[in-house]
């Protein structure tokens, strides 16, 4: 190749994370406890109601859910495509998505909650008896979808899910991990023939539990493209995570000389096409048939996020999600700088968590869904506050992505930084944009 | 060699040019690799000529840098002209569907205020696909046309084709080619500097 970079160094000192990260992981797992602690406490002293807590709890833990999931799909779809330039960062992102062999811990309350019959304030369907009793209308059509909107099948579908990730989430981290020891291609050729039914079962896993855990929130709503759109939450969330590590790692002295430009520059791109444009698409083409169709069981949901303080937060978002960043990184300088890359990734990071909040946090009045009573409810609810300032919000957050940072940390210390023995390694330390 | 002072150019433009004589085009150097040509590119460069180019049959890596070619204005012009794709879908939509000015254009030309389905004159949600259709309409023509433009295409003749050595160039030579109009130029020195880059082969091509 013409032009080598300055020094390749395959050294431990460069790839192996080894005692340094001992101290971040202290302190986040000493921020997790603490915030999660305060969370927990304000619920427990009155402060707040508990089912607002659990939902605030459901937003988040959604929202942490997402960037394992992303990640996860960054690493199929590199053996998907038997692409060459992204070796060097695939051990960040598959170390990311093994994390989903332990995030299902974050839906136990959840599960518990359903199981004792107590989440109707959550997931009205749990609860018919108090459904039909608040609002007798929606009862009614949910009453048709009882077949799937059951808690037996509802648990057996969370079950699955949680299976099919902590499978494929630590299969494609040990595969790799015993390429980078025996150095053959048996491994290799093993995760590309795991690569596709991984991305059917991820397909289908996502869909449905965005279906089971955000779309059953408000259980007489439906969207068929919604399993679209959370997938465009995983990818934001995903690959802003994979830039912000990567970066991090960088910034601290490891893998020098081994990520460049040109790899940050290609991450950037990815992250422009399914964070900021795929996700306005599918977000715009799920917002256009319900409007455009205007049938009340449809709108009542875009409704409850148009009125009061949503509308505003409805408008924040399309353009903090879309429209400032996407002119922020559509030059090719941006995604080149890492100070520039760091500040959207981090932008789009929490935009990723507005969005689940946007998604999870609206309840819809019943009384919006009926011609009856829909004025008086708009004009109650038309002074709605969006709550975005809650400390439980910002505790949970904290909390919880401390957590996962915190384990993260951990398994980056006991791997090597850098799929070392990859075939394609060579390929992707000359790899060039044109 | 970088220290010559060039001759003032109209010394050799001036002289009488004789039409039955051949005019020259510029001298081409043959190579035999990539890493050769990006070599070449990069003195050819530092030796501060200006008309010149590589020829390759594939893109080859880093040779935009060893020539020292310029990033393009292109992009820019295209996300203005993007951007002025979207302008016009939401005039021509909103004026069409939800006013009733009238002007005169050749004939007169009149909004129509168009109620569908009860929405508001004025939906801009409705409006979005057109103008997402003539952005992307828009911004294609422009990178397309401004290609060819910019390139100087179409172009159906180049003296280079009248060397039998240059076809090569397409299969599997490389080439560095210096143009006769660049004030650096001149015939004997511009050959011997580019025998120094140990090509195939150095030739003068004819216009």
């Amino acid at each position: 190749m013409i032009h080598a970079p300055a020094t390749i160094s395959l050294d431990a000192r460069n790839i192996e994370l080894g005692a340094t990260g001992q101290l971040a992981r202290r302190v986040c797992f000493v921020v997790a406890f603490v915030c999660l602690l305060a969370a927990i406490l304000l619920p427990v002293t009155g402060v707040m109601k508990w089912p607002l807590f659990w939902r605030c709890w459901l937003q988040n833990w959604i929202f942490v859910l997402q960037i394992p999931l992303g990640a996860l799909f960054f690493v199929f779809i590199q053996h998907l495509t038997k692409a060459g330039w992204s070796t060097v960062i695939r051990r960040p992102a598959e170390v990311l998505a093994s994390n989903l062999n332990w995030l299902w811990i974050g839906f136990i309350p959840i599960a518990v909650l359903v199981l004792t019959g107590s989440a109707g304030k959550l997931l009205p369907w749990s609860d018919m008896a108090m459904l039909f009793e608040e609002a007798p209308a929606e009862a009614h059509l949910v009453e048709g979808k009882l077949a799937y909107l059951n808690v037996p099948f509802f648990m057996i579908r969370a079950v699955c899910y949680f299976a099919i990730w902590a499978f494929l989430g630590t299969w494609f981290l040990r595969a790799s991990i015993r390429q980078g020891r025996d150095g053959g291609l048996a491994s290799t050729r093993a995760m590309q023939k795991m690569a596709p039914p991984a991305a059917i079962l991820f397909g289908l896993s996502i869909t449905f539990a965005a279906f089971d855990w955000i779309m059953s929130l408000s259980p007489g709503w439906f969207s068929t493209m919604f399993g679209v759109y959370f997938f465009c939450g995983t990818a934001t969330c995903g690959f802003s995570t994979i830039i912000i590590v990567c970066l991090l790692l960088q910034r601290n002295g490891y893998l020098v000389n081994l990520i460049s430009r040109e790899h940050y520059q290609d991450m950037g791109k990815f992250l422009f096409a399914f964070g900021m444009i795929f996700w306005a698409y599918i977000g715009f083409s799920q917002y256009m048939l319900i409007w455009y169709a205007n049938i009340p069981e449809e709108t009542g949901w875009f409704l409850a996020r148009q009125l009061g303080d949503w509308g505003w937060l409805s408008i924040w978002l399309l353009f903090g999600h879309f429209c400032i960043p996407f002119v922020f990184l559509i030059s090719k300088h941006p995604k080149r700088d890492w100070k520039t890359l760091m500040l959207a990734a981090g932008w789009m990071l929490f935009f990723g968590w507005l969005d689940v909040y946007w998604l999870v946090m609206p309840t819809i009045p019943h009384d919006l869904a009926s011609f009856a009573t829909y004025d008086a409810a708009a004009e109650a609810y038309a002074s709605e506050k969006a709550g975005l300032l809650r400390p439980v919000n910002w505790l949970l957050m904290v909390g919880m992505l401390s957590l996962f940072a915190a384990v993260t940390i951990g398994r980056l210390r006991s791997h090597p930084l850098l799929c070392r023995k990859d075939p394609w390694l060579n390929n992707s330390l000359h790899f060039e944009n044109y | 060699m970088s220290t010559i002072t060039t001759k003032p150019e109209k010394t050799r433009v001036a002289r009488p040019s004789d039409p039955s004589k051949p005019k020259p085009y510029g001298l081409i150097a043959e190579f035999e690799t990539p890493a050769q040509i990006v070599k070449a590119a990069e003195r050819v460069r530092d030796e501060g000529y200006k008309w010149w180019d590589c020829c390759t049959p594939f893109p080859v890596h880093g040779l935009d840098k060893a020539m020292g070619i310029r990033q393009t204005i292109l992009p820019i012009i295209v996300f203005f002209m993007g951007l002025s794709g979207t302008c016009t879908a939401f005039i021509l939509q909103a004026f069409t569907n939800a006013s009733d000015w009238s002007f005169w254009a050749v004939v007169w030309v009149t909004g129509y205020p168009y109620l569908i389905s009860g929405k508001p004159l004025l939906s801009t949600p409705a409006f979005i696909p057109v103008m997402f259709e003539l952005t992307i309409l828009f911004s294609a023509l422009t990178t397309v046309g401004l290609m060819f433009a910019f390139n100087g295409l179409p172009q159906l003749y180049h003296p280079l084709f009248r060397s039998k050595r240059f076809r090569r160039a397409s299969d599997d030579r490389f080439f560095v080619v210096i143009e006769a109009r660049d004030p650096r130029y001149f015939r004997s020195r511009t050959a011997e500097f580019l025998k120094s880059l140990d090509p195939v082969a150095v030739e003068e091509v004819q216009d």
